[in-house]
């Protein structure tokens, strides 16, 4: 009993803010008023609100590119990394554990350690501020925990399975596209999920290698709006942009908690 | 088979391009002197003995050392709470779900959160009935953006001691049980000694996470008022992109990495022996 009510008591505390969220992006955008904060307004304009965040920062671009980035990156980065994981486990490449121990140890490196160099090359190369220079630089940061759930996962498929398939004269590529790959289903959605949440979510990469709002990342342009705040854009309005944003990994990391669980201590071995 | 090392060249190839080259890049750069336009100037340890007498980086490190100790003991350690309370309740899930709406918010739909009701003059300060200007006081900046952080985080800590705690076995608690242990001696003495691996993963993952601190910070105060809320991880980029002190700043990366390298390492030893 003690135990419910102590979840309780900690869960209303919790859901406070998330209320206060929900009551005030719904609210007509001039009315905003701290003391009045709790009371819902009666209205629903959450839409409308999310239209004027749209319009004020050029949300829309950004969403769209936002998008590309976290489905392309992800997408390439496991079939990648599961390339490289079959190449080594399957295919037993020579000195494939060294090169396996490259590629995953591209984990360790503090994204602040990437930040200069990317950016000086990036504008040397006429990918700073560039859709094609984001989507180079999630997938690599995503390719190494790709690798590492990929090869775990095709050590634990019969050998027999491969032996089998080349008796049958299916060629390597082959195996791998119809064989191995659909056989890793799961595993390449945890990642997946894993990825597209991180990439959606990213402010660094995109504050220091992008400019228009085009090609910024959109937590990147929300942050802009947010410290504007003070500077005139009304309460509500950042709310509700903060709020349609959010949605997609809101959903996607309710419907796959588990999945989602499982990716982030598989990550940190 | 004989063009097999081509499978692993798109990731070789990824990885040594965008990570390994720049982070050895970053080392070179963090000896030198460089503004991002003229050729970068070799300084030795230059920049090195002036970090070590740079005020806003002693406050940086205070800051970074306050956001791992607060994410041990409130995130993780509450998390722990929640997870143990709730884990063989049933509908615990249910109980769980106000602390797992916040974790899917990124840095930046937090601050959009949390901005009128930390601001002067905002929701908290009318709850609360006090007139202080939480984000704009030096401690107290950090310790509120630690609570936001709690908010956020707690959800996931808690969802990954669930996991663990459910698939410890179930023997030994109903043995212990049978021997009238219970509450807190039965936790003490047996469900902490078998989650004692998973604990490991979830406090080293919050370690490393929590020296990294950004995005909350840039978000919430971009490391002021002054600069007396930056972390490390602010403090390299406002050093680099902003002051456009290139070297400098590679210098902080360096840091950064050495701390967290160093704390990691100690962290795995502890845990192997």
């Amino acid at each position: 009993m003690i135990r419910r009510a102590v979840l309780i008591v900690l869960g209303l505390v919790w859901l406070g803010p998330t209320y206060l969220l929900l009551v005030n992006a719904m609210r007509p955008a001039g009315s905003y008023d701290p003391s009045k904060a709790w009371i819902p307004s009666g209205e629903f304009r959450l839409l409308q609100n999310f239209a004027t965040a749209l319009e004020r920062a050029d949300l829309g671009a950004s969403l769209a590119g936002t998008l590309l980035y976290s489905l392309a990156s992800p997408a390439l980065a496991v079939v990648i990394g599961a390339m490289a994981g079959y190449t080594i486990v399957v295919l037993r490449l020579r000195g494939g554990f060294w090169w396996f121990m490259f590629i995953f140890g591209g984990t360790i490196f503090p994204s602040q350690m990437l930040l200069v160099p990317l950016f000086v090359t990036y504008s040397d190369l006429g990918l700073y501020d560039r859709r094609l220079g984001m989507i180079l630089v999630y997938t690599a940061i995503s390719v190494p925990l790709a690798a590492f759930v990929l090869r775990n996962f095709f050590t634990g498929i019969a050998y027999s399975i491969f032996e089998a398939a080349r008796m049958d004269g299916a060629s390597t590529a082959r195996i791998f596209w119809r064989i191995y790959l659909p056989l890793a289903g799961t595993a390449l959605a945890a990642v997946f999920i894993l990825e597209f949440t991180f990439i959606w979510n990213d402010l660094l990469f995109g504050l220091a290698l992008t400019q228009t709002a085009e090609v910024r990342p959109v937590m990147t342009v929300l942050a802009g709006l947010m410290t504007d705040v003070y500077a005139g854009t009304p309460v509500p309005v950042g709310l509700a942009a903060g709020l349609v944003v959010s949605l997609p990994t809101v959903l996607l990391f309710l419907a796959t908690q588990r999945l989602f669980a499982r990716g982030l201590s598989l990550g940190s071995v | 088979m004989k063009w097999r090392a081509g499978y692993v060249a798109p990731a070789v190839l990824l990885v040594a391009a965008l990570l390994y080259a720049p982070f050895l890049w970053t080392g070179y750069l963090s000896f030198t002197r460089y503004d991002g336009l003229a050729p970068a100037q070799f300084a030795g340890l230059g920049n090195f003995a002036e970090l070590v007498q740079d005020p806003a980086l002693l406050t940086s490190i205070r800051n970074t050392l306050i956001w791992v100790a607060g994410t041990m003991i409130l995130p993780v350690g509450l998390g722990l709470l929640v997870a143990v309370l709730s884990y063989d309740l049933k509908r615990g899930a249910w109980y769980r779900l106000p602390f797992m709406l916040p974790y899917a918010l990124s840095g930046a739909g937090l601050g959009m959160v949390w901005s009128p009701i930390l601001s002067h003059g905002g929701i908290a300060n009318l709850l609360l009935g006090v007139d202080t200007a939480f984000l704009q006081e030096a401690p107290h900046n950090t310790l509120a953006m630690l609570l936001v952080w709690t908010w956020q985080q707690l959800g996931v800590n808690t969802l990954l001691f669930v996991v663990g705690l459910q698939s410890i076995p179930k023997e030994p608690i109903e043995a212990a049980r049978l021997d009238g242990a219970g509450g807190w001696s039965l936790f003490r003495h047996v469900i902490w000694p078998l989650m004692a691996p998973l604990t490991a993963v979830v406090v080293g993952l919050a370690l490393v996470a929590s020296l990294k601190t950004f995005d909350i910070v840039w978000v919430m105060t971009q490391g002021g008022p002054g600069r007396s809320s930056e972390t490390l991880a602010v403090t390299m980029y406002r050093d680099t992109f902003v002051a456009s002190e290139y070297g400098y700043g590679s210098a902080v990366a360096v840091l950064l990495t050495v701390v967290t390298g160093l704390a990691s390492y100690l962290y795995l030893k502890r845990q192997v022996t």
